[in-house]
């Protein structure tokens, strides 16, 4: 993982001429997804109309899936290699804290999403269901992290604990996904399995896999940005200390 | 609410969420970088532009 994410384009402060360009290809991608999921894929037979929802619903759940994964990579090389790099660890920090949040803003559409669905197939908008339940779950546990990222503290504190509590908030993925093997569900198995006869083909299947790549490159957009807001932040952060230590400092002379 | 009323409304909801999130992200990065003078060669920070990232 590079430190380096580009440089920044004249006159805006987290843009850089390669983001701008996945700028562009994330709103095509996203615009096409909605043309193919609305319009170009047909409805569902058992499900009907409500299988359009799908393609928002299990894209969403996917990348808060790979976001809390990276969240978890960048916080376990923190607490391993951390104190070894220049920074401190303050790379990782920025990357795990920018991929919990776009991970968040992920569960919630999930959330959203299925919950409309489930009014259409189940005939209710909630169930304490295993899957949904835990589900919540996570989404909870991650809007903690992020709280307890914003708590004050030294920075690098703050960081190992913050590193330490994505640890152990990733237990859960696992227990989202495999919820519908392990408990008996509402919710419905997997439509995609790795080594398995996919559930849905044709163009549902075309229209799922190719949502999945669209909303990744804007999950991917929106981390970068927000990675380089949390460095500006830090150097406001700096910049205040500095300042109010120059006021101390007069103090005592004075 | 009908099907197509509840689909249209699952992809309102995710296109606005996103939207929001990114025009947020966004406009505190301008309202940061702004504050601490970078990209400003006049201002206090105005050699920070091609390091803070």
């Amino acid at each position: 993982m590079s430190e380096e994410l580009g440089s920044t384009a004249q006159g805006s402060m987290t843009a850089s001429v390669a983001t701008r360009v996945l700028g562009v290809v994330a709103a095509a991608a996203a615009a096409l997804m909605l043309v193919l999921g609305l319009v170009v894929s047909p409805a569902d037979v058992v499900q009907g109309e409500a299988v359009r929802l799908l393609y928002v619903h299990v894209p969403a759940i996917w990348v808060a899936y790979g976001s809390f994964g990276l969240t978890s990579l960048a916080s376990a090389l923190l607490l391993w290699r951390g104190r070894r790099r220049s920074d401190g660890g303050r790379h990782y920090d920025r990357l795990a804290g920018s991929a919990a949040e776009c991970g968040v803003v992920f569960t919630a559409i999930t959330l959203v999403s299925g919950s409309l669905w489930g009014k259409i197939t189940w005939g209710t908008y909630w169930q304490w269901d295993a899957r949904l339940t835990t589900t919540v779950l996570l989404f909870i546990t991650y809007v903690g992290y992020l709280a307890l990222r914003n708590l004050p503290a030294e920075p690098t504190v703050r960081a190992r604990r913050a590193a330490v509590m994505a640890l152990v908030s990733f237990v859960n993925v696992p227990i989202v996904h495999f919820s519908v093997d392990w408990w008996r569900t509402l919710h419905q198995p997997a439509s995609l399995r790795i080594g398995r006869r996919p559930e849905i083909t044709g163009e549902m299947y075309w229209t799922l896999l190719y949502s999945t790549l669209a909303v990744s490159v804007v999950a991917a957009w929106l981390m970068i940005h927000r990675y380089r807001v949390i460095r500006l932040e830090e150097l406001r952060d700096e910049a205040g200390l500095a300042v109010a230590l120059e006021q101390r400092r007069g103090e005592v002379v004075g | 609410m009908s099907e197509v009323a509840s689909v249209v409304a699952g992809y309102g909801l995710a296109v606005v969420a996103v939207a929001v999130y990114g025009a947020w992200i966004v406009a505190r990065g301008r309202s940061i970088g702004r504050e601490l003078g970078i990209g400003d060669p006049g201002g206090p920070n105005g050699q920070e532009d091609g390091r803070w990232t």
